[in-house]
C-alpha cells in the first residue's frame, strides 16, 4: 500500500468522527504550541539580550576631545556642577533665562564648566559667544571632520558618527524646550542599535552635505513639544533659525525607559555639519565609532589612537590630545540611562562595564530560562495528555473497526499494511494537532512579546521541530494500538461482533 | 491439481471443551471445477472455506494450493496468496461501511504488492469489475444504499477483480431472496464458463446447490459424499428447456 492510499485512509476514517477527531488533537494543540512559543522565546531572549548587550555598546568606542582623565578619576566621573545648572524641566517656561548669576559661586566647585566639550550648559556656551578658537575650547578641540574620515579608513571599523554637542532651545510656537542638541552624521542609528524610527526617516546623506536646516526629534523631546501630534513635516526654531523636522527617534529598548533628561530621547539631531555652518565651528567634540567585530574593539582603539596621534603630530612623549573611550562606562553615563543614575552607577562602581553587562545578561538570562522551564513543563506535560488521547481514540478505534481490519486482510492487505494504516491515522492526529499549535504558538509568542514586551521569534526551524515533536508523539502513542491491529488474526477480527 | 488437502482437522477448545469442526478431510479439487458443498449447520464447512481462503491454519493434516504446502508460507505469503488467487464472497458481504460501491470494489487492488497500480487504472479496472455485475450505474452507492442482491454483486465484483484463481463463495444467497439467488447463481455459473475460474461454493440451498458440477455434503467435520453433478443447472439450460438436452448438446 502506497502512502498517499494510507493518508488518503486515514483522512477518510478521522472525517467521519470530525468532533471526536477534533477533541482528540486539543491536547496535542496546546502541547505543540507551548513548544514553538517555548522555542519562540528562548532564541528571542538570546537576540534581545545580545540586542540589549550591543545596544549597551560593547563594539562602541567613543573618542573624545581633549584629555581629562585626570579630573575624570578624581572624581570618577562625576560632575556635580551639571546637577547645579540642570535646566528647569518643571515646566515650559514661558521666557528663555539663558543665565542664572544667582547661581554662578557653584562655578568654583570645578572650575569653569566649558573647559568639559561634553558638559550640558543652561547658558550660552562660549563656542556660542565667540567660536571655538577663542571659546576657551583651546585645545580641547582637536577633533575634526578629517580625522573622523580619517578612523573611516581604518580596518575594521563599522561605522564612524562625528558629534558636536550643545544645550539648545528648540522652539515650536508658544512651546520652548531646553535640551541636548547633538550634531551628529548620518550613520548614528546604525550605532545606535536601540533605536528605532517612530515617525519619519533620520536626516539624509544628502542633507548633510547640503548642510540643510533638519532635525530629527528624540521622543521625549518630540512628545515635550508637539504631544500626540506627528511632528514630521513641521518646522521649528533652533538658534533662531528654522529647522524642518524629519524624524522622531523612539527606543526599542524595554530595559531603560527614554525619560526627561535622557541624552539619547531628551535631545534633537542636526546634521553637524549644519551646526559647524551656523554656529561658525570647524571641530568636532567626539567621534562614535563601532567595530564591525565585538573581539576587534580593543584592536580598532588601538589603531584610532595611533591615527589620530599620527594627524595631531604628538610626539612619542606627549599625552594624546584625546580620549578614546571603549567600554560601556561611556555607554552607560551617556547612553539609556538616566544622566543622575548613570552617574551614580558610574562613580560607585568599579570594573562597572563588566560586571553590569554580565549581570545584565544573566538576569535576562534566568528571567528568560523560567519562562521557558514553565513553558517546557506545560508542553511536556500537554503533549503526554494529548499523546495519550491519541492512543486512547487509535484503541478504541481499532476495535470498532475490527471488522473491517478482517475485510482488509481477507482481501490481501499485510499485518504491516494495516500496521501503516493505524499508524499513519494516529501520526495524522498528531499532525493536524500539532498543525493547529503552531498557529495557536505563532500567536502566543506575539502575545507574549507584546504583553511582556519580551522579544520573542519564531524560525522556520522551530516550526520543523514543533512539526516533528507532533509527528513523533503520533508514532509513539499510536504505535501500540497500531500494532494491536495489525496482530488481529484475519479470521477472528472477519467473526468479530 | 489445484487444491489438494489431506486428513485435514480443526480443533477448537473453547474453556476445557474441545470442538472438533473438521475431523479428518481429503479432497482435490482441480482447476476449473465448480464444487458445491453443502451439508447440515455447524458441520465444518465455514470451517473449511476458511482454511482454504488462508485465513485460518488446521490443526493438522495439509493443504497443497498449486502444489505449494500453504503451512510454510509466512504472514507476508498468505496474504499474498489471498490478494492474487482467491476471492471470497460472504454471506454477510463485508463491505467496508460508508464507503462507496467503486472503493469497495478496488480494495485488492490497494494491497498488490507487485505491481503498483495508479489510481485512474485502478478506478477504471473497479468501474469495469461493477459494469459486469450490472452495477456500473451505483458505483458511487454506499452499502446502505444498495439492496441485499446488489450488495453482494458488489462483493463479487471485488472478489473477482484481481482475476482470481480461486472463488470461494460461504453462502452468497443466504440472504437473498429466491430470485436474487438465482440472479447471484447465474453470474456464477457466467464466470466459470467465460473465465474457467474455480469455484467452491458453501449452501444448504439444494436449487442453489445444483448449479456445482460437483456436490460435495458434509456432516460433522466428515464428508459424506462427494459426487460430480450431471445434471447441473445453468443459465443456458434453463433457456433452451431440459438440462439432458444441454448436456447432450454441449457433449
Ligand atoms: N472460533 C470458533 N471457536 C469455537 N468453535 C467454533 C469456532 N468456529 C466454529 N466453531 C465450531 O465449529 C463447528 C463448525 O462450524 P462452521 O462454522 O464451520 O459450521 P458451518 O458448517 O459453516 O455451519 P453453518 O451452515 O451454520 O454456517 C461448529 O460446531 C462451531 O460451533
Ligand atoms: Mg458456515
Amino acid at each position: 500500500m502506497t502512502m498517499p492510499v494510507s493518508m488518503s485512509i486515514a483522512l477518510k476514517a478521522l472525517g467521519r468522527n470530525r468532533l471526536q477527531t477534533a477533541l482528540t488533537m486539543v491536547g496535542m494543540t496546546i502541547g505543540v504550541a507551548a513548544v514553538l512559543a517555548m522555542i519562540a522565546l528562548g532564541t528571542g531572549a538570546e537576540a534581545a539580550i545580545d540586542q540589549q548587550v550591543r545596544a549597551a555598546g560593547m563594539n562602541l568606542i567613543v573618542v573624545t576631545a581633549g584629555n581629562y582623565k585626570v579630573k575624570t578619576e578624581d572624581d570618577l566621573g562625576v560632575v556635580d556642577h551639571q546637577a547645579a545648572f540642570a535646566p528647569d524641566r518643571s515646566s515650559v517656561r514661558p521666557a528663555p533665562a539663558l543665565w542664572y548669576p544667582d547661581r554662578a559661586p557653584t562655578f568654583r566647585l570645578i572650575g569653569h564648566p566649558e573647559d568639559d566639550p561634553m558638559e550640558k550648559h543652561n547658558h550660552p556656551t562660549a563656542s556660542q559667544r565667540l567660536g571655538d578658537t577663542e571659546a576657551g575650547l583651546g585645545s580641547a578641540a582637536t577633533l575634526s571632520a578629517a580625522d573622523a574620515d580619517a578612523i573611516r579608513r581604518i580596518r575594521g571599523v563599522q561605522y564612524v558618527a562625528e558629534g558636536l554637542h550643545q544645550n539648545a532651545h528648540v522652539v515650536f510656537g508658544a512651546k520652548r524646550w531646553f535640551t541636548r542638541l547633538h550634531g551628529t552624521d548620518v550613520e548614528l542609528p546604525s550605532i545606535r542599535r536601540a533605536w528605532t524610527m517612530r515617525s519619519g526617516r533620520f536626516f539624509s546623506a544628502r542633507e548633510q552635505r547640503t548642510r540643510a536646516q533638519v532635525v530629527v526629534l528624540g521622543s521625549v523631546a518630540a512628545n515635550t513639544l508637539f504631544g500626540d501630534e506627528d511632528p514630521v513635516g513641521r518646522d521649528v526654531a533652533i538658534w533662531k533659525q528654522p529647522f524642518r523636522v524629519v524624524g522622531v527617534i523612539g527606543n526599542t529598548s524595554w530595559m531603560v525607559a527614554a525619560a526627561k533628561g535622557d541624552d539619547q530621547f531628551d535631545a534633537v539631531y542636526v546634521p553637524y555639519t549644519t551646526v559647524h555652518a551656523l554656529l561658525n565651528l570647524s571641530k568636532l567634540n567626539d567621534i562614535t565609532i563601532t567595530s564591525a567585530s565585538t573581539g576587534d574593539v580593543t584592536r580598532v582603539a588601538k589603531d584610532v589612537t595611533d591615527v589620530l596621534r599620527a594627524r595631531h603630530q604628538i610626539g612619542p612623549k606627549a599625552p594624546d590630545d584625546f580620549t578614546v573611550a571603549t567600554q560601556a562606562r561611556q555607554a552607560l553615563a551617556k547612553g539609556g540611562l538616566r544622566p543622575e543614575v548613570a552617574r551614580a552607577v558610574v562613580g560607585n562602581v568599579a570594573g562597572l562595564e563588566k560586571v553590569t553587562l554580565e549581570q545584565l545578561g544573566k538576569t535576562l538570562d534566568r528571567a528568560s530560562r523560567t519562562m521557558t522551564a514553565l513553558l517546557a513543563a506545560t508542553a511536556a506535560v500537554s503533549l503526554l495528555v494529548g499523546g495519550i488521547g491519541i492512543m486512547n481514540i487509535m484503541l478504541l478505534s481499532v476495535t470498532e473497526r475490527t471488522r473491517e481490519i478482517g475485510i482488509r486482510r481477507a482481501v490481501g492487505a499485510r499485518a504491516r499494511d494495516v500496521l501503516r494504516q493505524f499508524l499513519v491515522e494516529a501520526v495524522t492526529l498528531g499532525l493536524a494537532g500539532g498543525g493547529v499549535g503552531i498557529v495557536v504558538g505563532f500567536a502566543a509568542a506575539l502575545a507574549i512579546s507584546r504583553t511582556l514586551h519580551w522579544s520573542t521569534s519564531v524560525s522556520p526551524w522551530a516550526v520543523l521541530v514543533s512539526f516533528g515533536i507532533a509527528a513523533l508523539v503520533g508514532v509513539f502513542f499510536g504505535w501500540y494500538p497500531a500494532r494491536q491491529a495489525a496482530r488481529l488474526h484475519p479470521i477472528d477480527s472477519l467473526r468479530f461482533e | 491439481m489445484l487444491i489438494s488437502i489431506r486428513d485435514l482437522t480443526k480443533t477448537y477448545s473453547v474453556g476445557d471443551v474441545a470442538i472438533h469442526a473438521l475431523r479428518g478431510i481429503t479432497l482435490d479439487v482441480l482447476a476449473g471445477e465448480f464444487v458445491s458443498v453443502v451439508g447440515p449447520s455447524g458441520s465444518g464447512k465455514s470451517t473449511l472455506m476458511h482454511i482454504l481462503g488462508c485465513l485460518d491454519s488446521p490443526t493438522s493434516g495439509q493443504y497443497l494450493l498449486s502444489g505449494d504446502d500453504v503451512s510454510r508460507l509466512s504472514d507476508d505469503e498468505l496474504s499474498a496468496v489471498r490478494n492474487k488467487q482467491i476471492g471470497f464472497v460472504f454471506q454477510g458481504f463485508n463491505l467496508l461501511a460508508r464507503t462507496s460501491a467503486v472503493e469497495n470494489v478496488e480494495l485488492p487492488l490497494l494491497y498488490s504488492t507487485k505491481d503498483r497500480v495508479p489510481v485512474v487504472e485502478r478506478r477504471r479496472r473497479a468501474l469495469a469489475a461493477l459494469a459486469e455485475v450490472g452495477l456500473h450505474d451505483r458505483a458511487t452507492h454506499h452499502p446502505n444504499q444498495l439492496s441485499g442482491g446488489q450488495q453482494q454483486r458488489v462483493a463479487i465484483a471485488r472478489a473477482l477483480l484481481n482475476n482470481p484463481s480461486i472463488l470461494l463463495a460461504d453462502e452468497p444467497t443466504g440472504n437473498l431472496d429466491s430470485r436474487t439467488s438465482l440472479e447471484v447463481m447465474d453470474l456464477f455459473q457466467r464466470l466459470q464458463d467465460e473465465r474457467g475460474i474455480t469455484i467452491v461454493l458453501i449452501t444448504h440451498e439444494q436449487q442453489v446447490a445444483e448449479y456445482g458440477s460437483r456436490i460435495i455434503r458434509f456432516k460433522d467435520g466428515y464428508i459424506v459424499s462427494d459426487r460430480p453433478n450431471p445434471s447441473r443447472r445453468s443459465t443456458i439450460a434453463d433457456a433452451f428447456g431440459p438440462a439432458e438436452d444441454f448436456e447432450a448438446a454441449a457433449t
